[in-house]
């Protein structure tokens, strides 16, 4: 089946390995990826909205519409992204009045928002139109019981009004694609809380990230795995942060889900780009035995 | 934290039910006018839980009893929203106190009151069509894990769809 992939900013400069992983890992499982020329930033949902929420519609709708050209499902891989599209494809295709406001500024440029195709997170086509046991069966190199701290971030689930993709106080979907990969999803009390990126006071967030990293210690877990780049920020380069700053020791490495699949699928961790993160998930791979 | 009469918040304003007008006039503003004040939305509500400082039911309080400089100023706590969503799942009426919050951003960025972070962004998407800079390092790390070089932007297109001031 095709789809068209939207990688957005944070994936395709700061985390190409993510980028990488999905275009790798996909592959095998019989998704097809159709690459669209100019598309721009989805625009950011949290500062961008901020600003001017008609102009944050706008920008996105144009985004949409240039997958509409081509009649595919827009694919997202990043959190933010999924946010921004989901929610503006959604209201646009519900408000009409909104819809002719966004379709007057778009017909500046010769494009249209019609409404015509859907937005969806990568792992919600996996849960959906692959199926979980297409996944596993691409898998050739179970990660033998590799424990995960399961973090969903927020904007996979929530608003549910928009996204309906799972249950938001009691996901599955990540769970169940995690285990494909012959790893074991752990839960704790705190799987469920936002990385508090967004928040301009950075004391909150500071609390929230030592408090997730806290609990998923003290559960013996090996790794986190995510599905979002904001959420990888917050937990892989503030690691180092925190740790200085507050005195503490954790080196728990963070993985994107598709590099866990693109790794039990036999990609070398360097394929995934495992080698860039700032932890470093030298210890799980060698108990893997993918490195040398 | 509920308001009371000792709350020195409280006391100092006076009502200004005009600001319902204002806020109404922004996208998703208008929902601020569903709240009945029974608090759902704080109990799960991360902000509030690292913060208390942070309540989305007094900050729609506000936004009823037309706080406006408090709500729009530059040191406003509206900023600290995790824009989690998680009041728009608890909320019966459908109020969705983090879409008023953002609309309270909006009106607070029409009064110059936003932290430099938003007309950062702004700015960036504006001039660049995205909000990362790319690089000879960001190239070589495509190239290295098997990614086609970046393309280029359309900002002229972003542009005109724009308000360029």
């Amino acid at each position: 089946m095709k789809y068209i992939p939207f990688f957005g900013c944070m994936m395709t400069t700061k985390y190409p390995q993510f980028e990488a992983a999905v275009r790798k890992s996909v592959s095998h499982v019989g998704m097809e990826l159709v690459d669209v020329e100019g598309f721009t930033c989805c625009p950011d949902p949290i500062y961008f909205q901020a600003r001017d929420k008609i102009e944050w519609y706008t920008i996105a709708a144009r985004n949409i519409s240039l997958a509409e050209d081509l009649g595919h499902d827009i694919i997202t891989t990043c959190s933010g992204c999924t946010a921004t599209l989901s929610e503006v494809n959604l209201v646009l295709k519900e408000d009409e009045s909104l819809r002719k406001e966004v379709n007057d500024r778009l017909k500046e440029i010769g494009r249209e928002f019609k409404g015509s195709i859907n937005v969806r997170h990568a792992i919600t086509v996996l849960r959906d139109d692959i199926g979980v046991d297409k996944v596993a069966q691409s898998v050739k190199y179970p990660l033998n019981d590799l424990k995960v701290a399961v973090h969903y971030g927020c904007h996979l689930l929530k608003p549910s009004r928009v996204m309906r993709v799972d249950d938001p106080d009691r996901p599955q979907i990540l769970d169940a694609l995690i285990k494909a990969t012959g790893a074991v999803p752990v839960h704790h009390d705190l799987t469920l809380l936002c990385c508090g990126k967004a928040c301009m006071d950075d004391s909150i967030p500071d609390r929230m990230v030592m408090d997730i990293l806290d609990t998923i210690q003290e559960k013996g877990v090996e790794c986190m795995g995510l599905i979002c780049p904001t959420c990888f920020d917050s937990f892989d380069v503030k690691q180092l942060i925190l740790e200085r700053k507050y005195n503490k020791s954790y080196s728990i490495p963070i993985i994107y889900y598709f590099q866990l699949l693109g790794l039990a699928q036999g990609y070398k961790p360097q394929e995934v780009g495992l080698h860039l993160h700032k932890i470093k998930p030298d210890p799980i791979l060698k108990g893997l035995e993918l490195v040398a | 934290m509920s308001p009371t009469k000792n709350d020195p918040a409280i006391e100092k304003f006076d009502i200004q039910f005009s600001f319902r007008e204002k806020l109404n006039s922004v996208a998703e503003g208008f929902r601020h006018n569903y709240c009945y004040q029974c608090g759902a939305c704080v109990a799960d509500c991360p902000a509030n839980n690292y913060d208390e400082h942070f309540n989305p039911r007094l900050i729609m309080l506000k936004a009823i009893l037309g706080f406006e400089e408090e709500l729009l100023g530059a040191d406003s706590e509206i900023w600290n929203c995790t824009n989690c969503y998680t009041c728009s799942e608890r909320c019966p009426q459908d109020v969705r106190p983090i879409d008023v919050i953002i609309a309270l951003k909006n009106l607070s960025v029409l009064q110059g009151n936003a932290p430099p972070i938003v007309g950062n962004i702004y700015n960036s998407v504006l001039q660049t069509g995205t909000t990362t800079k790319s690089s000879s390092l960001v190239d070589r790390r495509r190239k290295e894990l098997g990614l086609s070089p970046l393309g280029s932007y359309p900002i002229d297109e972003i542009q005109k769809i724009l308000k360029v001031d």
